[in-house]
């Protein structure tokens, strides 16, 4: 497996991170993702997400302030790196490249209300 | 990691959970996000889902850190690690403290050793007969006499067999069994006609059916089944045969009968009680003895066993309920009351020691108990000593406890040396006892397949077990009290004794090796003591250079010319022909009537066949009447002062001249004078009642009593006069000292065991105190120095080392003292003749320790107090 693969997961969470930032950590990325998908979506598979992204190189990270919800403890806030944005827009790239060549009418119609 | 956090908490086991399995350096942010958005979800979604959607994502995370753990930005030290530097650390300070290591690997190698060797035998004993493969439905059937009192024999009489297989279903198999004593067997076939001594027995074919002594030679059917048939083990067999085949040749039993070897058995394995190794066909009983084997209810005779098989779903108290029926049915009313029957179970064969079981459970337990004592004594050396060291390395303590040792750890680290010391033990002591074994087997009369039993797979599994427990017991207090200084009164050298657990421990320790100690010495004095006055005391008879042959002819012609040719060698003062000595194994104690009185007596006397010179060879004293006149059959009779008393008879004189007549073969004869009591077995036993009566036919002995100058030579003529006479026979014989000393072959020995008991565990003991007393004296250097420059003598720094452990001894003999006069009034109730345990055994017990004590301290202590004062004050 390359280094730069990504999971369709990873992609979303990293999407996340490059929304939030400057205060993207595990839990305000998985209420995000919740909000969005409407999935239950588990701190410690966001955390584990970040965490292969980052041994990719994608994100970095560093340690932030303490608050009183977490018991005093830091969190870990994530941005994402050079090589993440090169990642995010070639990805990108690829799906506006195939979105822009689907004939018109090959989709079957779905009704937005 | 308490922090005042508002609001509701998410359970604490979760985190718990989550804080042991998260790698470390992810914890604070894990712990800190799941708390957060728990926090969230309260107050979003109340408390239970809160709390339920936390369960959740905890279990979530313990999967991807289970399955995806990603790897710490840091060196991940393996358990082994740690395990290895502790290793590491402790050969260092072993090596480093050669004294202290070299102390303890002995004293516990020691203590272990024994350990080890007594596994070994208790297991041994635990083991015997425990191969049948029927043995939950194995017994045999036992005799109860009821007479003044009661007494058990395993025999059984001779018709029990037949009856209780023909008269109860209860029994799939039963075998009568009559083993002898040592047999002559010859093989008439070898060219010199080859003679051995041999224990043979008679016995029924089911016996083989009953037990498991598998035959590698012969058929098992109808075995034993045709009179004169006989089956061998595969050891005689060779030594009867050497490599030719064994079957069909010939034995010659006692140079009259001759038997077919039908069958080879495989070799007894070591741990039975069934040592015969040559068994003939119960259908020649009658040829041994006519009367054995007759229809007889009333003999009972040493080696009569009927070993029976039970049916499956037979109980022994079912059984036990007929015996007294079977008793109505054989024997009129009066005897029905004296005997009574009862069965035994094969695990109770090699332990009832009444019925001649090899020895109790008691004194087994015992053995093990001693076997404990050493190795406590050991474990609590290594404790004492290792507190004593602690002082030395608290700074040590001090320093990885800065560097962020916990407490578990430094526990840890200690533990791993005391395993190292004691697995350096453990090897010494498998050694020492692999070396001591042909001493044990030669000290405890073991079976020479004994040496075997260090490779035995249960003491493999003992061993490590030992390690463990040894380890545990010895190392978890030092290590507890070394774990627990505190790194700043380390580091600056604050801590003092009180911190190590303070004296009093030690000092408990040191009274309990010393009270055990004492305790093993008052034992050894006591039963040395005792077995001295068994064997010293006077008997009431010489036996002093008085040699005993036996007589297999028993012809009046063959004894009368025996008896001339006697007269004629030289340093012979007398010559008598008897049954057995006058202490010995009784060869027959019979129910006898006296005078005109018209019931039998109400108790059996002992009767010991002999001529006219018994009393004189014997310095028996005649206290009424006069000596039995030369008779080859039966005429006088002697009997001695408890018949006389038994009787009911005022005075010995009443006794002369009354009638006398014995159960055995109804023979009568007239009272013609009263001996002296003498003991007529050894000392564990009362005097019995006893008549002395001539009757040729009843010699198996002569003694002789020979001038103590010209032994040697007499007994080489006496020998060759022998083996003239009796050329068909084996020649042996015994001095009558050794005869009597085999009484006390169990009581010495417990005594060699206790010996060498007590030895080691003072050894042991004097280890601990010399590392104790070294360690103390090194403690106390800057006290003497002050002391000696304040002008104290050297008596007086003598006596401040000397106070502290007198004390202890003294409180650890009041300790023993009383434990040990109980445990020896017990011992000593086995004999009906006995010393008194005197102040001057408790003297001595508490003298030698005292001496021992003395001379280990002695040379720590003299040093110390005649080190010159500047030197050990120069320095501070």
């Amino acid at each position: 497996m390359r280094r730069s693969d990504l999971g369709e997961f990873e992609e979303v969470v990293l999407l996340a991170v490059a929304v939030l930032t400057p205060q993207a950590y595990s839990v305000v990325i998985a209420e995000e993702l919740e909000q969005q998908t409407g999935k239950t979506i588990t701190t410690g598979a966001v955390h584990a997400a970040l965490q292969r992204l980052e041994q990719k190189g994608l994100v970095s990270s560093q340690m932030g302030d303490a608050t009183a919800e977490r018991g005093g403890r830091r969190k870990r806030i994530f941005t994402v790196t050079i090589a993440g944005s090169r990642v995010l827009r070639e990805a990108r790239d690829v799906r506006n490249n195939l979105w822009d060549r689907i004939a018109p009418h090959s989709l079957p119609n779905v009704n937005i209300a | 990691m308490s922090l005042n956090t508002p609001g509701p908490q998410p359970p604490r086991w979760l985190d718990r959970l989550i804080t042991k399995y998260c790698p470390p350096h992810l914890l604070e942010e894990v712990l800190g996000d799941l708390h957060e958005r728990y926090s969230m979800r309260v107050q979003r979604d109340g408390e239970p889902k809160a709390r339920r959607q936390y369960s959740w994502e905890v279990l979530r995370y313990l999967r991807t850190v289970v399955f995806q753990r990603q790897p710490s930005p840091f060196t991940q030290p393996a358990l082994t690690d740690m395990l290895r530097n502790n290793f590491k650390i402790a050969r260092r300070s072993l090596y480093r403290n050669k004294t202290y290591s070299l102390i303890n690997v002995t004293g516990l190698g020691l203590g272990l050793a024994c350990a080890i060797l007594i596994f070994a035998i208790v297991k041994h004993h635990l083991s015997f007969d425990t191969f049948h493969t029927k043995k939950d439905r194995i017994y045999r059937i036992t005799t109860e006499f009821h007479q003044d009192g009661v007494t058990v024999e395993a025999n059984v009489p001779q018709p029990m067999g037949k009856a209780f297989s023909n008269d109860y279903t209860f029994a799939e198999k039963v075998a009568m069994v009559f083993s002898d004593d040592e047999t002559l067997v010859s093989i008439p076939s070898s060219e010199d006609n080859r003679r051995f001594e041999e224990h043979v027995a008679y016995a029924e074919g089911a016996f083989f059916d009953i037990m498991d002594f598998p035959l590698v030679e012969g058929s098992k059917d109808s075995l034993l089944a045709q009179p004169n048939t006989a089956i061998i083990t595969q050891r005689v067999a060779r030594k009867f045969f050497g490599e030719e085949n064994p079957i069909n040749q010939v034995v010659r039993v006692s140079n009259k009968w001759d038997y077919k070897v039908v069958g080879v058995l495989k070799d007894m394995p070591v741990n039975t009680d069934r040592t015969d190794e040559i068994y003939l066909s119960y259908r020649n009983l009658k040829d041994y003895s006519n009367w054995l084997a007759g229809d007889s209810w009333t003999g009972l005779a040493g080696g009569m066993n009927c070993f029976i098989l039970l049916k499956p779903n037979i109980t022994a108290s079912d059984v036990d309920k007929v015996f007294p029926a079977l008793s109505e049915k054989y024997y009129d009313e009066r005897d029905a009351k004296m005997f009574q029957f009862k069965l035994q179970h094969l695990s109770d064969f090699h332990f009832n020691t009444e019925m001649g079981g090899y020895i109790s459970k008691g004194n087994l337990w015992a053995l093990a108990l001693i076997g404990l004592f050493l190795i406590v004594t050991a474990c609590v050396n290594f404790t004492n000593l290792a507190t004593a060291q602690a002082l030395k390395r608290s700074k040590e303590i001090g320093v990885r406890k800065v560097l962020g040792s916990q407490r578990s750890q430094v526990f840890w680290q200690f533990m791993t040396e005391t395993i190292t010391i004691t697995a350096m033990a453990l090897v010494t002591g498998y050694a020492i006892a692999q070396l001591a074994i042909p001493y044990v087997i030669s000290l405890l009369k073991l079976p020479p397949g004994f040496d075997n039993i260090l490779q035995d797979t249960e003491l493999l599994i003992f061993l490590p077990v030992l390690l463990l427990v040894v380890t545990f017991f010895a190392g978890f207090y030092p290590a507890l009290v070394l774990a627990g200084f505190q790194p700043v009164l380390a580091l600056k050298g604050k801590l003092s004794q009180k911190h190590t657990g303070g004296f009093t421990m030690r000092r408990g320790l040191v009274v309990g090796q010393f009270a055990i100690s004492q305790l093993l010495i008052i034992g050894t004095i006591v039963i040395a003591s005792q077995m001295r006055y068994a064997r010293q005391a006077d008997m009431g008879f010489t036996k002093d250079a008085i040699v005993m042959f036996p007589v297999p002819e028993r012809e009046t012609a063959v004894i009368n010319s025996l008896r001339n040719e006697l007269s004629r060698i030289a340093g012979i003062e007398a010559v008598t022909f008897c049954s057995r000595a006058p202490a010995s194994v009784n060869w027959a104690s019979v129910s006898f009537g006296f005078d005109s009185r018209p019931e039998k007596e109400t108790f059996d006397i002992v009767v010991k066949a002999a001529d006219d010179q018994y009393v004189p060879t014997f310095n028996l004293q005649v206290i009424a009447g006069r000596n039995i006149d030369h008779s080859d059959t039966v005429r006088d009779f002697l009997i001695n002062e408890t018949a006389v008393t038994k009787l009911g008879l005022k005075t010995p004189d009443d006794a002369l001249g009354k009638k006398i007549e014995i159960g055995l073969n109804n023979r009568k004869g007239i009272v013609v004078g009263v001996v002296k009591d003498f003991h007529n077995q050894s000392f564990h036993e009362a005097i019995e009642p006893l008549c002395i009566v001539s009757s040729n036919e009843w010699y198996s002995d002569f003694a002789v009593k020979l001038n103590a100058a010209r032994l040697p030579s007499s007994i080489e003529a006496i020998g060759d006069l022998w083996k003239r006479t009796f050329p068909e026979q084996v020649y042996e014989y015994e001095f009558l000292d050794d005869q009597i000393g085999r009484f006390y072959e169990m009581d010495s020995m417990i005594l060699r065991l206790i010996q060498v008991s007590a030895a080691i565990a003072i050894f042991i003991c004097c280890l601990g105190l010399y590392g104790l007393v070294s360690f103390m004296a090194a403690q106390k250097t800057k006290e003497v120095g002050v002391r000696k420059v304040l002008g104290a003598s050297a008596q007086s720094i003598l006596w401040l080392f000397g106070r502290e452990f007198t004390r202890l001894i003294i409180v650890a003999f009041m300790l023993a003292a009383p434990l040990a006069w109980w445990l020896m009034n017990n011992w000593l109730a086995n004999f009906q003749y006995r010393i008194e345990i005197g102040t001057e055994i408790f003297a001595t017990a508490i003298v030698t320790t005292f001496a021992v004590a003395m001379i280990t301290v002695g040379y720590q202590t003299i040093k110390a107090a005649l080190a010159n004062p500047v030197d050990s004050l120069r320095n501070e």
